[in-house]
C-alpha cells in the first residue's frame, strides 16, 4: 500500500536510542554535583499517631552527617492534587508506615542511612484503619482528623475519610432492574500494584543564595514539580527550575513529586546540592503504587442480551492521602459503564482514606479496575444468558455517533472491528479447545488527556531542526512520535530533528508526559509551529525571490515561486543573518469534549477526549491441579487513530499487556496491619522475560478529528484489559471465576476445590 | 560500615583466616545469598573471606556412576552439563531455576547448600542422591551427608572456619530416571513454594525400587519422604499407588503460612508434585531406555 506520508507510519529508530543503548544516557540516578551531600529519610514505623518527639543527636554525632532535616525546617504547608492533605515531613502526626518524618544529610549515601537508623521518633500511637470499608464506618478513626481544615477544589465533597462522594446518573435505574429479566450483582476486589519502573525516583537540589532552587529529576511533569516545590517552599514558580534527567521509565509512578522535595528541603539547610535516590524498599512502601478498588456491581439485561441498567458501588483506597484517587474515583465510573450503550446508570463512588501508601496515578489510573469488574460481568452475565461472551459484547457496545454514558457524542468508533479482529485472531470459535483450556475476550475505551503543549521550533543554518518541549521523553519515544509529525509537516528527514526536552527555565509549558498525550499533543503543536514557520519561509523568500508571501509555495520543505526556490537551510541561514533566525511558538490545546453535566455529580474528570476502542484476547491453559496459568498466545488490536510509529506503538502495547499480566496473576503489595509484608522485588512479583507471552499487536486506524494526523492516544490502553482478559479465559477453561486480583494458582486452586466440594 | 574483604589463595589461609576472626568472618562465594541478606538485615559481617580464588573448586567430576562437584561449582555449569542429561536430569532442572541468569553466572552450589533456606532447590535431588559433602577446617577435613549437614532453616553443623569443598554422590545402580518440579508465582528469579525432586529405578521386573523422593519448602529444611519411598517400594504405576504417595508427602509437609503461599495450597502442592514427579521419572525410565535402543 502506498503511503500518503514521508515520515509517519515508518518504524524509525527512537532519536535517544544511542545513548540509551550505549549507557552514555544520564540518568536521574546518574546524575551527580560538584559538592554533593546525600539524604536519606527516616519513616514513621506505625500506621497512625502524633509525633511526640524527633531525637536527632545521636544521628548529627554520626561520620559523615551534615544535618538533619525536619517539619521544623521548612514552611508548614500542606499540597495535593485535589485535597491540599500532603507534606513533605510529618509534622504533627503520622498517617502510614513508611511516611517520612526526617531526613539525614550526609557526605555518602551509606553515611546518611546509617544515620537515618539513629534519628529516635517517639509516638503516641492511636487507633488506624486498613480499609475503605472500614473507613467509611461513621465510628472509624480519622486518619486525618484535621481534614476540614484542609484546602480542596470546590468539586469535591468530603466527609471524614471520604474525600469525594461522586456520581454518574442518567434515567431510572430501580425501574429498570425491575423490568429486566435478570439482575446480576458481583463484587469485584483489586489488588494495589507498584508502576514497577526501572529507576528509582532521584532528585538533586541546589539553592543559589537561597532563593532560586534548581532541580534535577527524573519526573515525568517538570511544570508540575515546579508549581508544586514553588507551593511547598512559599516562593515563585519562577524561582524553581526543574530539568529532566533521561528517565528510566515512568508510568505515571513519577508525575507527582518522588523526592525531589526532600532534596530541595536539605539543600536549602545544608547549603550545598543534595542527591535523593530511593531505596527499592522505599519504592515498594512509600511510593505510588495504584490504588485498590472494591466495586459492587450491579447489571440488570433482557434475557436477549440487552443492557437495561448499571448500579455501582464504588469504594477506591487511596492510602494515606488522597493524591490522584480522588480523580480515579471519577474516571472509574466512565469505565465501568464501559463502552456500551446503557440507558440507566446509577453510578457512585467515594474515594476513601486508608492508614496505607498514599497511591498515585499508575499507567490508566482505574482502568484495569474498572474493566476487570464490567468485562469480568459481562461474560458472567453472557454464560447465564447461554449467548457468546463476544456476542453478548456486540448486542451492547457502543458506535458511531451514540452517545457515552456521560452524554458527549461518539466519534470514530471502531469497537465492533477490535472485538470482531481480536475474536478472528485468537481463534474464537473454538472457545474451549481442549479441557483446561480456554480464551476469554475483553474491551474498553480509553481517553487522551488533554492539557496544552508549547514548542519551540528552531531551524539552524544548516538545516537541523531543534524541538524544543517541556515535555520528558519517560521512554516511550512518544517524543520521536512528535518528532516524526515534525518532520512529516515541515518536509524534511527525521533524522534532522534533535530533541530538547523537560528544562522550566527553557522549554515552553507542557502539561507533561502523562494520561498517553505526548505524541498527540506535542505532534499537534509541532503542528501549528510548522505552520507559523511555513508563514515566516514565505515572508523571507517572497523577499529573495521578489513575490508575495502568499505566491509562495511550500513543498517538503522548499519554498517555490515559479521556478525559483529557497530550501528550508538557506531560509534559516538568511533568517540568521537577518532576523534573529528561523523559529516559531507552536502551541496546542485539545478542544473540551462536550458532554452533559447533568449526568455528573461531583466528578472531577468528566469526560473521554479523542476516545481509542481496544480489545484484547488471550489463549491459556490452566493446570487445575497447581493453578498454574500458561498463556499460548495474546492477541491485542488497538485502535490507535493513526500509527505514527508501528514499532514503538507495539513497544506500548507487549509492555503494556505484561504489566497487566503482573497485575492480573502475580503482582500485589500485601498489608498485615498497615505494614507491608513483601517491601522487595523477590516477593513483589513482576513477571520476568519467562514469564512474558507471545504478543500479538494488531494496529486499527480510525482517525480522530484532534489528534496529529488522526492519532488517538496509544501508550495507557495496553494495560486496561489483561486482568479481565485473563480472567475471563481462566473461567472458560476451568470454570474457576476468580473476583479479586491478582489470580494466584492458589486462589484457582482454592476456587476449584469449593467448586467441586459444592457441586455448584 | 567498614567490611574487610579477603581474598586467600589457598585452602590453608581461607581457614587460617576464618579461624583467626572468630565468627565475625564469613565465606563468600557468588554473593547472592551473602548480600542480599546483609542488606536486609544490615548485619554485615567483620570481613568476607571470598573462595573464588582459590583453585580446584570448580569443577564437575566424575563419569558416573560417581560424581563429585566442586563447592563452587555454579547453577549455571550444572544446567548445562551434559553428563547430567539423560537420567541425572533432574539436577539441572533444579539448576535450571534458581534465580535468573545473572543469579545462575555466579551463585556456587556449595553456597545454596551452605546457606541452608528451607526452598534451596538443589538440595532435594541432592538428598535423593544421598549426597555427602566434605568440610575443611582448622579441626581437619570430614565429610558430612547432606541430610546431616543442614540441621534447620540457616542452620548447618559447619563451623565458621570449615569451607565446604566439595559434594559428592552416586547414581544408583539399576536403571533409573529423575526429575524435579517446584511450584511458584513465575517461572524464574522464584523462591520455591514447594519443591519436589525424585530419583525411581525400575527392578528388571518392572517394578518401581530404590525410589527415593525429597521436598523443599514445605518445612523446616528440605527432607526425604521416607514414607512415600517405603510405599513405593516394589510397587507398579498405577492412579491408587499415586493417590497414595501424593497422601503420604502430603502429611510429611510440615509448611508456613507466608506472603508467598498458605500452609495449606503448600501442602496441597506437596501432594501433586510428588505424584507427578514419581509418574514422570518412570515414564523418563522407559524413554531413556527407548532413545538408547534407537540409538
Amino acid at each position: 500500500m502506498n503511503s500518503p506520508f514521508r515520515v509517519i507510519g515508518k518504524s524509525f529508530p527512537r532519536l535517544d536510542a544511542r545513548g540509551k543503548v550505549s549507557g552514555k544516557a544520564i540518568y536521574g540516578t546518574d546524575f551527580a554535583m560538584q559538592g554533593m551531600l546525600h539524604g536519606k529519610l527516616v519513616h514513621s514505623t506505625i500506621a497512625s499517631g502524633e509525633i511526640l518527639s524527633v531525637e536527632i543527636e545521636e544521628a548529627l554525632a554520626m561520620p559523615g552527617v551534615y544535618e538533619v532535616v525536619t517539619a521544623a525546617d521548612i514552611p508548614a504547608q500542606r499540597y495535593g492534587s485535589f485535597v491540599k492533605d500532603m507534606e513533605v515531613f510529618a509534622s504533627k502526626r503520622v498517617n502510614f508506615v513508611g511516611q517520612p518524618v526526617a531526613a539525614v544529610v550526609a557526605r555518602t549515601a551509606e553515611e546518611a542511612e546509617a544515620a537515618a537508623k539513629a534519628v529516635r521518633v517517639e509516638y503516641k500511637e492511636q487507633a488506624a484503619v486498613f480499609t475503605t470499608e472500614d473507613a467509611v464506618k461513621a465510628d472509624a478513626p480519622l486518619v486525618h482528623p484535621g481534614w476540614q481544615e484542609y484546602k480542596a477544589v470546590p468539586t469535591v465533597k468530603r466527609q471524614g475519610n471520604i474525600t469525594n462522594q461522586a456520581r454518574l446518573v442518567l434515567g431510572d435505574v430501580d425501574k429498570a432492574l425491575k423490568k429486566s429479566d435478570r439482575v446480576f450483582t458481583h463484587r469485584f476486589v483489586t489488588n494495589i500494584v507498584h508502576p514497577g519502573y526501572t529507576e528509582p525516583r532521584a532528585a538533586i537540589a541546589h539553592w543559589a543564595d537561597g532563593k532560586q532552587l534548581h532541580v534535577w529529576s527524573n519526573t515525568q511533569l517538570p511544570f508540575e514539580a515546579q508549581a508544586t516545590l514553588a507551593e511547598i517552599f512559599k516562593i515563585t514558580p519562577s524561582q524553581v527550575r526543574v530539568n529532566v534527567t533521561v528517565i528510566g521509565g515512568g508510568f505515571g509512578g513519577k508525575l507527582r513529586l518522588g523526592v525531589e522535595h526532600y532534596a530541595a528541603a536539605a539543600a536549602l539547610k545544608v547549603g550545598r546540592p543534595v542527591k535523593f535516590v530511593s531505596s527499592c524498599e522505599e519504592e515498594m512502601t512509600a511510593a505510588l503504587p495504584r490504588q485498590p478498588l472494591v466495586i459492587d456491581l450491579t447489571t440488570g439485561v433482557t434475557k436477549e442480551g440487552k443492557i437495561l441498567a448499571k448500579a455501582a458501588s464504588i469504594l477506591v483506597d487511596t492510602g494515606a492521602t488522597s493524591g490522584s484517587g480522588v480523580g480515579v474515583a471519577s474516571s472509574v465510573m466512565l469505565m465501568l459503564a464501559g463502552p456500551y450503550k446503557i440507558p440507566n446508570l446509577r453510578l457512585e463512588s467515594r474515594s476513601v482514606y486508608t492508614n496505607k501508601t498514599p497511591t498515585g496515578s499508575f499507567r490508566a489510573p482505574a482502568g484495569p479496575q474498572g474493566n476487570f469488574a464490567v468485562e469480568s460481568q459481562m461474560d458472567i452475565i453472557a454464560d447465564a444468558l447461554g449467548i457468546d461472551p463476544l456476542e453478548f459484547r456486540l448486542r451492547n457496545i457502543v458506535r458511531e455517533g451514540d452517545l457515552a454514558p456521560n452524554g458527549q457524542k461518539l466519534e470514530s468508533v471502531s469497537l465492533e472491528e477490535c472485538l470482531l479482529k481480536a475474536a478472528d485472531a485468537i481463534g474464537w470459535k473454538d472457545r474451549r479447545p481442549e479441557p483446561g483450556r480456554g480464551k476469554g475476550i475483553a474491551c474498553a475505551w480509553w481517553t487522551t488527556t488533554s492539557g496544552s503543549s508549547g514548542v519551540y521550533v528552531k531551524v539552524g543554518p544548516d538545516g537541523q531542526v531543534f524541538l524544543n518541549t517541556g515535555c520528558a521523553e519517560i521512554g516511550t519515544a512518544a517524543l520521536t512520535g512528535a518528532a516524526q509529525v515534525l518532520a512529516e509537516a515541515l518536509g524534511v528527514e527525521l533524522g534532522s530533528i534533535q530533541i530538547v526536552s523537560g528544562d522550566t527555565a527553557s522549554t515552553p509549558f507542557d502539561y507533561g508526559a502523562q494520561g498517553s498525550r505526548t505524541a498527540f499533543a506535542v505532534g499537534n503543536a509541532c503542528i501549528d509551529a510548522v505552520g507559523k514557520l511555513h508563514q515566516r519561509m514565505k515572508e523571507i523568500a517572497a523577499k529573495q525571490l521578489s513575490a508575495k508571501p502568499e505566491e509562495i509555495e511550500i513543498e517538503n520543505g522548499v519554498a517555490k515561486f515559479g521556478d525559483k526556490s529557497l530550501t528550508l537551510k538557506e531560509i534559516a541561514a538568511i533568517a540568521q543573518t537577518s532576523q534573529g533566525g528561523l523559529i516559531a511558538h507552536g502551541t496546542f490545546i485539545a478542544p473540551p469534549t462536550l458532554h452533559d453535566k447533568e449526568r455528573t455529580e461531583n466528578m472531577v474528570i468528566t469526560a473521554i477526549n479523542s476516545p481509542s476502542f481496544h480489545a484484547h484476547a488471550v489463549d491459556l491453559s490452566v493446570d487445575a491441579e497447581t493453578g498454574e496459568v500458561k498463556i499460548h498466545d495474546y492477541v491485542v488490536v488497538q485502535d490507535v487513530g493513526r500509527a505514527i510509529n508501528p514499532t514503538y506503538i507495539e513497544g506500548q502495547i507487549e509492555g503494556g499487556v505484561v504489566q497487566g499480566i503482573g497485575q492480573a496473576l502475580s503482582e500485589e503489595i500485601v498489608y498485615e496491619n498497615g505494614i507491608v509484608r513483601n517491601p522487595g522485588l523477590t516477593d513483589y512479583k513482576m513477571p520476568t522475560a519467562m514469564d512474558a507471552p507471545n504478543i500479538r499487536s494488531f494496529i486499527v486506524e480510525s482517525p480522530s478529528k484532534v489528534g496529529p494526523y488522526g492519532a488517538k492516544g496509544v501508550g495507557e490502553p495496553p494495560v486496561i484489559h489483561p486482568p479481565a482478559t485473563i480472567a475471563n479465559a481462566i473461567a472458560s477453561a476451568v470454570s474457576a471465576r476468580i473476583q479479586t486480583l491478582p489470580i494466584t494458582a492458589e486462589k484457582i486452586v482454592r476456587t476449584l476445590t469449593e467448586v467441586s466440594e459444592t457441586g455448584k | 560500615m567498614k567490611l574487610e574483604f579477603l581474598a586467600p589463595q589457598t585452602l590453608q589461609d581461607a581457614v587460617t583466616m576464618a579461624k583467626a576472626r572468630g565468627g565475625a568472618a564469613r565465606f563468600i562465594a557468588g554473593g547472592t545469598d551473602l548480600i542480599i541478606q546483609a542488606r536486609k538485615s544490615g548485619a554485615w559481617p567483620e570481613a568476607v573471606i571470598n573462595l573464588q580464588q582459590i583453585p580446584g573448586f570448580g569443577e564437575i567430576k566424575g563419569t558416573g556412576p560417581n560424581f563429585s562437584l566442586g563447592s563452587l561449582v555454579t547453577h549455571r555449569q550444572i544446567e548445562r552439563e551434559i553428563r547430567f542429561a539423560g537420567a541425572l536430569e533432574a539436577l539441572r532442572e533444579s539448576a535450571c531455576v534458581i534465580g535468573g541468569h545473572q543469579v545462575r553466572n555466579v551463585a556456587t552450589v556449595g553456597g545454596n547448600l551452605c546457606n541452608a533456606s528451607p526452598a534451596a532447590d538443589m538440595v532435594p535431588i541432592l538428598l535423593c542422591l544421598n549426597a555427602e559433602v566434605a568440610l575443611a577446617g582448622s579441626e581437619g577435613r570430614r565429610v558430612v551427608p547432606l541430610a546431616n549437614f543442614i540441621e534447620g532453616p540457616r542452620k548447618t553443623v559447619r563451623a565458621s572456619d570449615e569451607v565446604m569443598t566439595e559434594i559428592a554422590f552416586a547414581a544408583p545402580a539399576q536403571k533409573f530416571s529423575s526429575t524435579f518440579l517446584k511450584g511458584g508465582r513465575r517461572r524464574a528469579m522464584e523462591i520455591s513454594i514447594v519443591a519436589m525432586a525424585g530419583v525411581v529405578s525400575a527392578s528388571p521386573d518392572g517394578k518401581m525400587t530404590d525410589v527415593r523422593l525429597a521436598m523443599g519448602a514445605a518445612g523446616p529444611k528440605a527432607i526425604r519422604l521416607t514414607e512415600a519411598e517405603k510405599f513405593l517400594e516394589g510397587k507398579v504405576l498405577s492412579k491408587d499407588v499415586l493417590e497414595e504417595t501424593g497422601m503420604l508427602a502430603a502429611a510429611a509437609a510440615s509448611p508456613i503460612d507466608d506472603v508467598r503461599a498458605s500452609a495449606s495450597f503448600r501442602r496441597h502442592l506437596a501432594g501433586v508434585y510428588a505424584r507427578r514427579v514419581v509418574e514422570l521419572s518412570w515414564n523418563r525410565i522407559s524413554e531413556l531406555n527407548d532413545d538408547r535402543s534407537a540409538a
